[in-house]
């Protein structure tokens, strides 16, 4: 089978502009590979997508859509109409999807192909994809491995090169962290800019879908087309530019900022080091380096658990088992129906999240925690709003250590916040966020560096980061899966 | 006579008129068929977000214009969470912080004409849960109602009588009806009032119980002083009262326990992250509020100044139809056009179960109708014989009359003409005038509406005949 999933972006689009391939072959060589190789990347396969890609074969491939026709994979907390979107989690293990996600809309609108809804952590509580209700998804650089999370399927998908796309979502990391331990490039773009209608909400101040993708071109490609106003989103921004714009650009003038918090003792030394290579070889390029100091950085974690928790607990009083998904089925009156509907459907880290949430916001408690909480947000974000106005961008370790063993984490629930400490902060300001590869410890496990821009200036970040990434030019080939 | 002073305060729902529902596309309206007004926003799907319809933040303003609130500038909405059927997202979207409109008042006019102003703590808008129809084995879900714009306005606890109370839901009711916020209908449930009673022998208030489900403005003054009544039997007899939730019974005219009040209640309060802060400024409220039509007290004085009698300008107040209507009819003659519309009009309108917008009689055909009624070229006769063609024709009154004969000789000339003939008929009734019987007179114009079957303009024919007695 001729391996044109493995091509870039405009090399594939040039053949199906030509003829030489059909989206059904693109499909097919997807779905050969998912087959052959059980990455446990999908909780969901769009059994209709054969069909799909031969109904594109009655259009003309449109010259300038880059994504006609181009597989694509979808988190399972987006809905995909006529889908089942379960949010790895036995509580919607029955939900069909019944509209399509104001970002579906446009995925459909390009004429992707919907390969399938990716694994995750159950509703994407989690940084080890572990929390699933089907399993956990397989690291394709080592097995042994966790693979990240939440979006770990997304991650993986794109890592085995099952698919050349995939969305993912990102309330604390969860696009980052999974697309660094899988050797692959991964966006949370500004709150505002992709709609969440249509995004089950785990914490609505912070959640935010993004791209994930084998290099930095295509990532600023797919939000070109996912990005933009929708009615059905309050929060949601419009979008009139293009993010490829600075890519290639020369780096004049520029200033990155090394918060020094970012290179702490808590950060793996083989990190550590590989993120100084990076501050050498930018600053061989003339570009300005510093360490930093900012106000409130070592907050992230705490505010994360506060407002996130929050937040959840009130968005997930909604699967009560009355209207859709799971119920208990011989439930004594209406209070059994909640406790024992959301005592079995619910899974242990969720069920905690939930605890710890209500208890947050429950009488007083507001007050001194979920308030204090946002103005102590309000001032992290103003304290980097400020290095923005000094620096072009802020970079540092995507994760404080490359993929861990699985199951190191299990009766330890703090284990996993304390292991996302690097990349809230993006989340508590909104800020774009994106996790590149830089290079592998020495297991071969991928480390990845985090960008952080100032908000809606995802442009910037896709300049360095394709500066990076050229300079680098990594094999990043070695999660591919075998044929 | 009770030694009690009674603590009476009031909170009230009111839907807001307005097309959609208040965070969904939904149609936000009453008596579809059960759930067929309902999206997935109103069944709280996952992955559905709140979208905030402004008109629900217009007519909220206008509310607040009316009961003369502070408007908040910066506000937001917030969660209310518990767990309920009839809740689908698992919480309320209310204000609870930043509520619209704060501290207002409004007066009323007691029987012994002692006026009273209730003081309003707060207005804030929210979201409506769905119906539940609870049957023997199971219960069943409405989402019809899921998501309809309210306005709950709460009182301070300031009246002192059912008296008071029930002035000032009337007042209220009155205010938001014309102000065109809500169709105030309780029956519907666009309109629900619950109220908050204590009583005391002392300054220090006495603990207060809840009265729900009450049908009727009338039916909260009964359950106000059922409730009284029900708390001074308690303690006269050395009993406690427990803070708690009653119904009220429209058969037994009592109030019924629901529940009693949990201590501390934790709806676990924050502030909704999927609708941003709102910034009013005052541009945005007078562009939303300078439409307001005049509310019922100014239209009252100007009704009384055009010589309405006290129970036709009530009637007119009550029926806000035809007030309206005639409010564009303010400078022509009020008392002609008000017995007209509560009379013969109404009476047709109601015959033939129309409106007047749907017949042919258009303001302009209205104002000459009543113009020639005052000015007495139409006689009351001779309306009521036009009056089915003034509604089902699209012609002009003088078309209408001539068609059936009916025009009325406005020329002076010709009535004099007619009129010295018929004055020579009667000439009997003539002598009886010159000889110092004026009434004569009146049986003389009634020869001559007689004999021109009413043909002649009455004020010109009865100004003709007295110059020619009088010559």
């Amino acid at each position: 089978m001729s391996k044109y999933i493995d091509k870039s972006l405009n090399e594939i689009h040039e053949a199906l502009v030509k003829g030489e391939i059909k989206p059904v072959d693109l499909v097919n060589e997807c779905l050969d590979r998912i087959n052959k190789n059980n990455l446990n990347a999908f909780i969901t396969m769009n059994d209709k997508v054969i069909e799909e890609a031969k109904e594109l074969e009655k259009m003309e491939v449109p010259k300038d859509d880059l994504f006609f026709g181009i597989p694509i994979a979808i988190k399972d907390n987006i809905m995909v109409n006529g889908m089942l979107c379960t949010c790895a989690s036995k509580i919607l293990s029955n939900f069909e999807a019944i509209y399509d996600a104001g970002v579906i809309d446009l995925v459909k609108e390009h004429h992707m192909l919907i390969i399938g809804k990716t694994n995750m952590d159950e509703f994407a509580m989690g940084s080890t994809s572990e929390t699933s209700y089907y399993g956990t998804p397989i690291n394709p650089w080592n097995k042994e491995r966790v693979p990240g999370g939440s979006s770990g399927g997304s991650a993986v998908s794109v890592a085995g090169r099952l698919v050349p796309l995939a969305l993912g979502s990102d309330t604390g990391g969860s696009i980052r962290q999974p697309s660094s331990f899988n050797g692959i490039v991964g966006m949370k773009p500004s709150y505002g800019r992709v709609s969440r209608y249509g995004l089950v909400a785990f914490a609505s101040s912070l959640d935010q879908i993004g791209p994930m993708t084998r290099n930095v071109l295509e990532n600023a490609n797919l939000l070109n087309v996912i990005c933009g106003k929708d009615d059905r989103d309050m929060t949601s921004v419009e979008t009139n530019e293009d993010f490829t714009r600075l890519i290639g650009k020369p780096l004049k003038d520029f200033k990155v900022a090394i918060p020094n918090y970012f290179l702490s003792d808590f950060v793996d030394s083989e990190v550590r080091n590989k993120v100084l290579e990076i501050k050498e070889m930018l600053e061989k390029n003339n570009v300005k380096v510093d360490m930093v100091d900012i106000n409130h950085i070592d907050m992230a974690v705490i505010l994360y658990q506060i407002i996130a928790m929050g937040e959840a607990s009130s968005n997930l009083a909604r699967f009560d088992g009355i209207r859709y998904g799971y119920s208990y089925p011989d439930p004594e009156n209406l209070e059994d129906l909640y406790l024992k509907t959301r005592q079995y459907g619910f899974g242990n880290e969720v069920k905690r999240r939930i605890m710890v949430g209500s208890y947050i916001l429950s009488g007083e408690n507001a007050k001194i925690y979920y308030s204090k909480a946002m103005q102590i947000r309000d001032d992290l974000q103003k304290s980097f709003k400020k290095i923005f106005s000094e620096y072009n961008l802020i970079i540092g370790p995507s994760a404080a250590r490359c993929a861990y063993p699985l199951n190191s984490g299990k009766d330890d629930p703090l284990h996993c916040f304390m292991d996302d400490i690097l990349v809230m902060h993006a989340n508590m300001g909104g800020f774009p966020c994106i996790s590149i590869p830089i290079g592998f410890n020495s297991e071969k496990l991928p480390i990845g560096l985090q960008i952080l821009g100032n908000n809606f200036d995802e442009a910037t970040i896709y300049q360095l980061a394709s500066f990076i990434e050229k300079e680098l030019n990594l094999d990043l080939e070695g999660g591919k899966v075998s044929e | 006579m009770s030694n009690y002073k009674k603590t009476i305060g009031i909170e009230v729902h009111c839907e807001l008129k307005t097309n959609n529902k208040i965070f969904s596309p939904a149609l936000s309206n009453y008596g579809s068929m059960a759930n067929t007004n309902v999206n997935v926003i109103d069944l709280g799907y996952p992955g559905t977000l709140p979208v905030l319809n402004m008109d629900v933040v217009k007519l909220a303003l206008k509310a607040c214009k009316v009961l003369n609130l502070n408007v908040s500038r910066k506000m937001h909405f917030d969660r209310k969470n518990y767990f309920y059927p009839d809740l689908p997202k698992g919480f309320q979207i209310t204000q609870a912080l930043t509520p619209i409109g704060t501290h207002g008042y409004i007066e009323v006019t007691k029987k012994d004409g002692t006026k009273k102003r209730i003081d309003i703590l707060e207005m804030h808008i929210e979201e409506d849960t769905c119906k539940s129809v609870h049957g023997e084995k199971n219960s069943l879900l409405d989402f019809n109602r899921a998501g309809v714009p309210l306005i709950e306005i709460v009182t301070e606890p300031c009246m002192e009588t059912s008296e008071e109370a029930v002035l000032y839901l009337t007042k209220l009711r009155e205010l938001l009806l014309y102000a065109g916020v809500s169709d105030c209908k309780i029956e519907e449930g666009s309109m629900r009032c619950d109220t908050n009673v204590s009583i005391s022998k002392t300054e220090e208030w006495g603990t207060k119980v809840e009265t729900k489900n009450i049908g009727s403005i009338s039916n909260v003054g009964v359950a106000i002083e059922y409730e009284a009544k029900r708390q001074e039997e308690i303690l006269e007899s050395g009993g406690k009262i427990i803070p708690e939730t009653r119904r009220f019974d429209d058969k037994s005219l009592s109030t019924i326990s629901m529940r009693v009040k949990e201590v501390g209640n934790d709806y676990r309060y924050f502030p909704e992250p999927d609708i941003p802060y709102l910034n009013i400024d005052d541009k945005f409220i007078d562009d939303n509020t300078n439409d307001l039509v005049r509310m019922p007290d100014e239209r009252r004085e100007s009704y009384k100044e055009a010589g309405i009698n006290p129970i036709n300008i009530e009637k007119i107040i009550a029926n806000k139809d035809i007030s309206d209507y005639l409010e564009k009819f303010l400078d022509i003659n009020l008392v002609v056009a008000s017995n007209l519309l509560l009379g013969d009009i109404a009476s047709y309108l109601n015959k033939n179960d129309v409106t007047i917008d749907k017949t042919h009689l258009t303001d302009s055909k209205f104002r000459d109708l009543v113009n020639r009624l005052d000015k007495n070229e139409i006689s009351n006769k001779i309306f009521k014989e036009i009056l089915v063609d003034l509604m089902e024709n699209d012609l002009s009154i003088d078309e209408i009359l001539s068609n059936k004969g009916l025009n009325l000789v406005s020329d002076k000339e010709e009535i004099k003409k007619t009129v010295s003939e018929i004055l020579d008929k009667y000439s009997d009734l003539v002598n009886q005038y010159k000889s110092g019987n004026e009434r004569a007179s009146k049986a003389i114009m009634g020869m001559i509406m007689k004999e021109t079957r009413g043909s002649l303009s009455p004020a010109l024919a009865n100004e003709v005949m007295m110059e020619l007695l009088n010559e």
